[in-house]
């Protein structure tokens, strides 16, 4: 029994480290490719060993990319505005789902889970043309307006809320306490862990935005980060070298790695996924 | 005068609740079933985003369906091909990292956590890039290893035969994190006397994975099933940036995508939209009804 214990967690230990080697791989290549003289060979294995070491590559991205600041900007404004705003508004809706009786209250519901079954994407075309005649072409704003109110978010935030107690919002209501302030002084530091962890995982979504921000911004200037490096491997003819584009990536994967490094501490994913338990 | 009243009445008693899911269903009319129905009308017209759409029947889904459209049947059989094998690695490898996190004398439990759930937050754009370094047919790290090995080099984004293969890789890498989260708040839900009564009864590790852990987590794999359906059939960014020869490794998503805003011909991207859409949502009641019936039989 003991030695069939020990080939146990021998087997274990060497899995653990093969699923950290597979998830870190790619992360830590970034890094030692970026900093890496493009004079130095990128031949398979022998990339990976660091020799020299330089921040050329990320002065050369700037230079290919002169908006790459402004680029920066906007993905960060689109994130955090997103952010903050879709928080606000799903809330809103799963306090009004979880917290109150109306009449249609669980049609209405129902109805939000069904619309999360029809791919969205699938009305790009006319969505183009409804923005076009909005004016959101090209606005950073388009890609935040249609995104306030989510069916994915309403649902996390109703199941969230669902759990509290009606006393509470009942003495509220005797101090005369108005229906708003319930939502934003009782009930939201409430459930502040489901806030914190749908807020960590829109903002995941909006940085890494793509599909988006590809359709709606035409201008070099409006673009996000994703956007502008996505065209790196082209801009420079056929022969971007690795390592500057290397720059460009770890410009765009960092911050948010960094923000959720700091972040995970207070356990905010596992709190999103324990809302989906069928 | 006592109708109006009471209508009044009615109104203060409800009007909170209504205002605060209304911003929901306006945005949903606006830029999601309006878009919904134009598109519809635009699948039947020839339409460049400029003149007035010209309608034109069912031009654009006969010509979608014709036997020598490649780009359409292979983005078609591409994507298939993605939703079935990433859904099954992606379910498969999620489960194990899981049921790894979830040893209670791990240690170092917080690093490999955090660790694990890193490829998730990275963009699959910036990946896709580092991708294409790794599989590049001549430098790549991943063809100097095989030829390190004895093997011959392959053309892994160059030849049509194995450009699915990276695109493949990388969904799974970025989505196992997500999944394997899920997966593992739903064996913490399990209460541990079900494994200590299967103990006391001399079941061993085998058997309690398959008589306790998997049936009671039906919901939870039915919930990723449902979930990776849906990405990967509006798969879009790892093959955009993964290019093989021709349609080799695009999706059906990325072919709209091209008639749309590369070609310009709004309607027949306004076709392969709807058709894309139909497929989904079909797979989706077929899963939901399937489901149904093995409850029944619980």
């Amino acid at each position: 029994m003991g030695r069939k214990k020990r080939y146990f967690a021998v087997v274990e230990f060497f899995l653990i480290v093969l699923v950290c080697l597979v998830c870190l791989f790619p992360i830590v290549w970034i890094v030692l490719i970026s900093v890496k003289p493009v004079t130095e060979s990128m031949m398979g294995i022998s990339a990976i060993i660091p020799k020299g070491f330089t921040l050329e590559n990320y002065k050369r991205v700037l230079k290919l990319i002169p908006n790459l600041p402004v680029n920066f900007f906007n993905n960060v404004f689109v994130s955090l505005v997103g952010t903050v705003s879709t928080l606000f508004f799903c809330s809103l809706a799963g306090f009004a789902f979880a917290k109150y009786e109306f009449p249609g209250r669980n049609f209405l519901y129902l109805f939000l889970l069904a619309t999360m079954m029809i791919p969205q994407e699938t009305g790009v075309i006319p969505l183009f043309i409804i923005f076009r005649k909005m004016g959101l072409v090209n606005s950073l704003w388009g890609l935040i307006i249609p995104r306030l109110a989510t069916a994915v978010g309403i649902f996390y935030m109703t199941e969230y809320m669902r759990d509290v107690p009606y006393e509470i919002m009942e003495a509220a209501r005797m101090d005369g306490c108005s229906e708003f302030m319930i939502y934003a002084r009782i009930v939201c530091p409430i459930i502040k862990p489901g806030l914190a962890s749908w807020a960590m995982l829109t903002m995941i979504a909006r940085w890494n935005d793509f599909f988006w921000p590809l359709i709606l911004l035409r201008n070099s200037k409006k673009y996000t980060l994703m956007v502008a490096i996505s065209l790196l491997p082209a801009s420079d003819g056929l022969s971007t070298p690795w390592p500057t584009i290397m720059a460009g990536v770890s410009i765009a994967v960092f911050p948010v790695l960094i923000a959720y490094i700091i972040i995970q501490r207070f356990q905010v994913v596992n709190v999103a996924a324990g809302a989906v338990k069928g | 005068m006592v109708g109006s009243n009471k209508i009044r009445k009615w109104i203060k008693k409800y009007k909170t609740p209504y205002l605060f899911i209304s911003p929901f269903f306006i945005l949903f009319l606006l830029f999601q079933l309006v878009p919904m129905v134009q598109s519809f009308y635009y699948s039947f017209t020839e339409f460049d985003g400029m003149h007035t759409p010209e309608f034109t029947g069912l031009k654009n889904y006969r010509n979608l369906f014709k036997t020598g459209n490649y780009a359409f049947w292979d983005s078609l059989e591409n994507t298939v091909i993605y939703w079935m094998v990433c859904s099954f690695f992606i379910i498969v490898f999620a489960f194990g990292v899981a049921l790894l996190l979830n040893r209670e004398k791990l240690k170092g439990k917080a690093f490999i956590k955090t660790a694990a759930f890193l490829p998730y937050v990275c963009a699959s754009i910036a990946i896709a890039l580092v991708f294409n370094m790794l599989f590049d047919h001549n430098s790549g790290l991943i063809n100097d290893i095989l030829s390190r090995l004895g093997f011959e080099k392959i053309g892994w984004l160059t030849t049509s035969k194995f450009a699915r293969i990276p695109v493949i890789i990388l969904f799974c890498w970025r989505s196992i994190p997500w999944y394997s989260i899920i997966i593992l708040s739903g064996l913490l839900s399990i209460p541990a006397d079900y494994y200590e009564a299967a103990t006391i009864d001399g079941g061993n590790v085998i058997q309690k994975f398959f008589y306790i852990t998997v049936p009671l987590m039906r919901n939870v794999l039915f919930f990723c099933l449902i979930t990776t359906t849906g990405d990967t059939w509006k798969m879009f960014n790892e093959s955009y940036i993964l290019k093989g020869p021709a349609y080799s490794n695009a999706t059906l998503f990325q072919y709209m995508y091209e008639n749309a805003f590369k070609l310009f011909d709004l309607g027949y991207a306004a076709a392969i939209g709807y058709i894309l859409a139909m497929v989904m949502m079909a797979i989706s009641a077929a899963q939901f009804i399937f489901r149904r019936k093995q409850g029944n039989n619980d």
